[in-house]
């Protein structure tokens, strides 16, 4: 049995195990209760609706936004990444401090930016468009996210031996050719595994967004204790936990697979 | 040639190159003949690599001329002005240099399918001839990283070939082999000197510099210091660093 299986079975099974030990330690008892609680409020959890007459709110928005934002992202970091190994220094040392302004930002304090930063609408060829707190989050959630990508995609051309930019400019070709034809080939599958990591932690960082008044999982969860009381908090926020380790522990599995994989192509 | 007073193929002249305050060529002048055949040997370290590097265009002179065919290479300024030229001159680098992430017939066809434009089926006639005279055929669809160091080095061989080049410029290509390897490189390159295209080649082997070349040339420390026929140069060396050099490699 190849190791990253062992963790992965160890894990999925392990973690949920803990947790569900913890929640029987708050709750002694009255676990069984609790847990019909959590089951009945489950379909509220991940849609932000009790029937799921609506699916944009609770987890399956924070896996939207994450999914939205990691798009922006992609197209924003490889720009800025681009400018980073720009031949023209100018446009490299712009680049570089945007780069690490937005890197450096906690989080947090980007999305709390957008909150008062963004417009409420903006008018775009004179329609008026409301910019939601899901698009707020977004935009704040792909901002850090992008800088991320960009420093990823510098890490991996820059892993190419500057021997292949060499011999590709003797046989004629131009820079950005030898970027399309030679480098991004062999450094895209370098990229991979680091890019499916700031994924999982931009996945992570939705729960941030509770902050911008956006309609996630937390936000679902603070209406349901706001009914069910207080001493139901831990069982929810215990849950929470579980359902987004389910989503972001195979995510981690997969991206220590490849990157086993990647390296022993490389050797 | 109706002239029997030929110009050479490529001209130095009086070529210096500095990196930072570190003068790497200090006045280089060397000419090559159509179909000729030269040797650069010397100590490492003594330019003998950026000689080779001007003479295609990827470093850049400070002052000096070089001119190859009807280019004068130091007022090419762009890589893209400098396609024709690289279209005549071709490098073989002393890692191969090959493309990992692509098969060998890919390697011998990327540059002229994707840089000169040339048709694919053309392209891959002209590949499938250049692999059988480096003795690869079947060896098309491996890829780089399966073939021994000598396989991969007549793939560059063959890869340069592809362009069609007018001239060759060869950097110590045997230098990063095992021994057994280094004769089936050689042989190739003995075959192209043979069927006269013209080779520059920067090389530590002395023996095989003395067979195949026309003329000899030893640089030391940015200049060069000696040249002349193998026969004279390696036989009756007048210069005391040439004899010294020759002392420690042969
Ligand atoms: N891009 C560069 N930047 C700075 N210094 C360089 C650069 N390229 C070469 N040099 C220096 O120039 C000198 C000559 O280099 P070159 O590679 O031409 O020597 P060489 O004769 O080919 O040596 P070797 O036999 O070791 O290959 C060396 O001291 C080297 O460190
Ligand atoms: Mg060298």
């Amino acid at each position: 049995m190849n190791s990253e299986l062992r963790t992965f079975l160890l894990g999925i099974v392990g973690v949920p195990l803990c947790l569900l030990g913890l929640f029987a330690a708050v709750y002694g008892d009255n676990t069984g209760a609790m847990l019909g609680l959590m089951a009945e409020r489950t379909p509220t959890l991940l849609t932000g609706s009790p029937d799921i007459t609506s699916l944009d709110g609770g987890f399956l928005a924070n896996i939207a936004m994450s999914i939205i934002a990691m798009a922006i992202a992609a197209v924003g970091g490889v720009i800025l990444g681009v400018g980073l190994i720009a031949e023209f220094s100018i446009v490299r040392h712009v680049s570089d401090v945007v780069m690490n302004v937005l890197r450096n930002s906690p989080w947090l304090v980007v999305l709390y930016a957008m909150l008062y930063l963004l417009p409420f609408e903006v008018e775009i060829f004179g329609v008026y468009v409301t910019i939601s707190p899901f698009i707020k989050s977004v935009i704040g959630l792909s901002l850090p996210v992008a800088a991320n990508i960009a420093e990823i995609f510098r890490g991996g051309i820059q892993a190419i031996p500057s021997a292949q930019w060499e011999s590709a400019r003797s046989l004629g070709y131009r820079r950005l050719q030898i970027l399309r034809h030679i480098i991004l080939p062999q450094a895209l599958p370098l990229m991979i595994p680091n890019l499916m990591t700031i994924y999982a932690m931009l996945f992570i960082g939705t729960s941030l967004v509770v902050v911008t008044g956006a309609s996630d999982i937390l936000s679902a969860a603070k209406v349901i204790i706001a009914t069910t009381g207080s001493e139901t908090a831990s069982g929810f926020y215990i849950y929470i936990l579980f359902l987004f380790f389910l989503f972001a522990f195979p995510i981690a599995i997969l991206t220590r697979c490849l990157e086993r994989r990647i390296g022993s192509v490389s050797l | 040639m109706t002239t029997s007073q030929t110009s050479p193929l490529i001209e130095m002249r009086n070529v210096r190159k500095s990196f930072g305050l570190f003068e790497v060529l200090k006045g280089i002048s060397l000419s090559v003949n159509d179909g000729g055949v030269v040797c650069i040997i010397g100590p490492s370290g003594s330019g003998k690599s950026t000689i080779l590097r001007c003479i295609n265009g990827l470093t850049p002179i400070d002052s000096g001329t070089i001119r190859v065919g009807d280019f004068s290479v130091e007022s090419l300024r762009s890589d893209k002005k400098l396609i024709p030229l690289r279209h005549e001159v071709a490098m073989v680098f002393q890692q191969y240099n090959l493309f990992p992430h692509r098969t060998v017939m890919q390697n011998l066809m990327m540059a002229p399918v994707q840089v000169l434009r040339q048709n694919a089926d053309e392209v891959r006639d002209r590949a499938e001839k250049l692999l059988a005279k480096v003795r690869l055929t079947g060896k098309e669809s491996a890829y780089p990283g399966e073939l021994s160091g000598g396989q991969q080095q007549r793939v560059a061989i063959a890869r340069a070939l592809a362009m069609e080049p007018r001239v060759i410029l060869f950097d110590e290509i045997t230098a990063a082999l095992d021994p057994e390897m280094v004769s089936e490189v050689l042989s190739v390159v003995r075959d192209l000197a043979a069927e006269g295209m013209t080779c520059v080649l920067v090389t530590h082997e002395m023996r095989f510099a003395e067979e195949v070349a026309d003329e000899v040339f030893f640089t030391d420390r940015g200049v060069i210091v000696e040249h002349g026929p193998p026969s004279t140069l390696f036989k009756s060396p007048s210069d005391p660093r040439l004899k010294d050099f020759l002392d420690k490699v042969l």
